[in-house]
């Protein structure tokens, strides 16, 4: 999928993820902080990339700001930010899968 | 305890109040500008937490002091921020109180500048600010190196004089056009007078001025009323950023027009002959031209064309502002002139 325009999803709150994504040309541009930086730093990441590669995102300026999300909370605020950048958050939601 | 978060509108007295009561008890003054203030209320309906925006940044938070350290802070920022994303504004920015900064660092905000005692400048872009710099290191050039920022709403012979006097006295002087649209002449416009207008002037490298220098983010009492203390602080900050700017280019003097009728801008000079020194950089102000024993101002342009006496001014301006002034292009920017209420800047 390719995103469209800017979009942002989750909070900041304890528990969860504040995910923004943004238009890149130069393949995924990851910033991520944590609040458990240093023991979930690497899972974090690799989960946030597993969910974009599995959405065909290929192109990309991805925030994360972690507040200790499980990995099933960052799934579903990447999915969401990314629906929402292309437009597709309104109805038929594919959630766990792609939009083809 | 459960929190209700809701949107505090302008006329909303009731809850003015205990807006205002809040951020007095926090020590903190609610701004004069702002677009959108949201509170946090408890089951009793008390004003626990507050927060607002303004364009591309984030303000005026307080979090009652009975209730610090249950994270109300994290959800203020989360609704602003998700509101200012609904308006397409992700690059935001965030001044709060020094002590307060590492509260914001929490919540993937970086600090770019800060004004000891009084204010700490954030953004939610790791190192945006350090790769500006960057981009403009590029345009670095060797021996001395000069400085102005220029709004030129429209650009004048008083700017022209400015940048040539700094070209004559400098090896490379890189110039600086605000890019923010706060003003009556679009940044295009601006931009393109500007870049004729020195065409001739083989050392002057024009920048566009991007969002760290007199923008509303880091300078709104320059483009909206406010008061002495409010745009002295604004100042004082971009300031602040201007000397890392200066650094990044090697700039070791800025030019600027005196002010004699500005209240913001003359006192925005005054700050910076007091600042710019301190960090080694000298501040050269430079003596209005006059056209007919009268000073010439940007100001005064626009009011002319305003009451439609454009052809008062032709000696106040350079031959290519005034070509654009009677182009059929420049018919919008005459527009919106003529509609303007308040043309001169305060």
């Amino acid at each position: 999928m390719e995103i469209l325009k800017p979009a942002m999803a989750g909070t900041l709150e304890s528990s969860d993820a504040q995910v923004t994504v943004e238009p890149g040309t130069d393949g995924i541009q990851l910033t991520l902080s944590s609040s458990v930086m240093n023991q979930y730093g690497r899972q974090i990441k690799a989960t946030v990339l597993e969910t974009l590669e599995r959405l065909g995102v290929n192109n990309a300026q991805v925030t994360v700001v972690d507040k200790g999300a499980l990995d099933c909370t960052l799934k579903a605020r990447v999915e969401c930010a990314v629906f929402r950048s292309c437009g597709q958050s309104a109805a038929n939601i594919p959630w766990g899968g792609a939009v083809r | 305890m459960a929190y209700t978060l809701s949107e505090i509108r302008p006329d909303d007295q009731r809850n003015r109040k205990k807006l205002l009561a809040l951020l007095e008890g926090e020590g903190i003054t609610l701004d004069g500008n702002l677009d959108y203030t949201c509170g946090l209320f408890d089951e009793n309906y008390q004003l626990v937490a507050t927060g607002s925006t303004f364009g591309c940044t984030l303000r005026c938070f307080a979090v009652d002091h009975g209730h610090q350290g249950e994270g109300l802070l994290n959800q203020v920022v989360s609704h602003l921020m998700e509101r200012q994303a609904e308006r397409e504004i992700l690059h935001q920015f965030v001044y709060t109180k020094c002590q307060s900064a590492k509260f914001f660092q929490d919540l993937g905000f970086y600090e770019i500048a800060r004004v000891e005692g009084t204010l700490s400048f954030l953004e939610n872009r790791r190192g945006g600010f350090a790769s500006f710099c960057k981009q403009l290191e590029k345009d670095r050039r060797p021996g001395k190196s000069g400085a102005i920022v220029m709004n030129a709403n429209p650009f004048t012979l008083g700017h022209q004089g400015l940048v040539e006097r700094a070209a004559a006295e400098c090896d490379t002087v890189h110039l600086f056009v605000l890019s923010e649209e706060a003003s009556l002449v679009p940044f295009a416009v601006r931009w393109k007078l500007v870049t004729e207008g020195v065409a001739h002037l083989k050392n002057v490298i024009c920048h566009p001025s991007g969002p760290y220098m007199i923008s509303s983010a880091t300078f709104p009492s320059y483009f909206l009323k406010d008061e002495q203390t409010v745009i002295a602080g604004h100042a004082k900050l971009d300031l602040a950023l201007f000397v890392s700017i200066a650094q990044a280019l090697g700039v070791t003097v800025r030019y600027v027009g005196e002010e004699p009728r500005s209240l913001v801008t003359g006192l925005y000079n005054q700050i910076m002959a007091q600042e710019l020194p301190k960090a080694g950089i000298q501040c050269v102000e430079v003596p209005r031209l006059q056209a007919e024993g009268q000073v010439i101002s940007a100001s005064t342009v626009r009011q002319a064309i305003h009451d439609g006496r454009l052809e008062e001014i032709k000696d106040q301006l350079p031959q290519t502002t005034w070509d654009f002034f009677h182009s059929s292009q420049a018919q919008p920017v005459i527009d919106a002139i003529r509609g303007s209420a308040e043309v001169i800047h305060y």
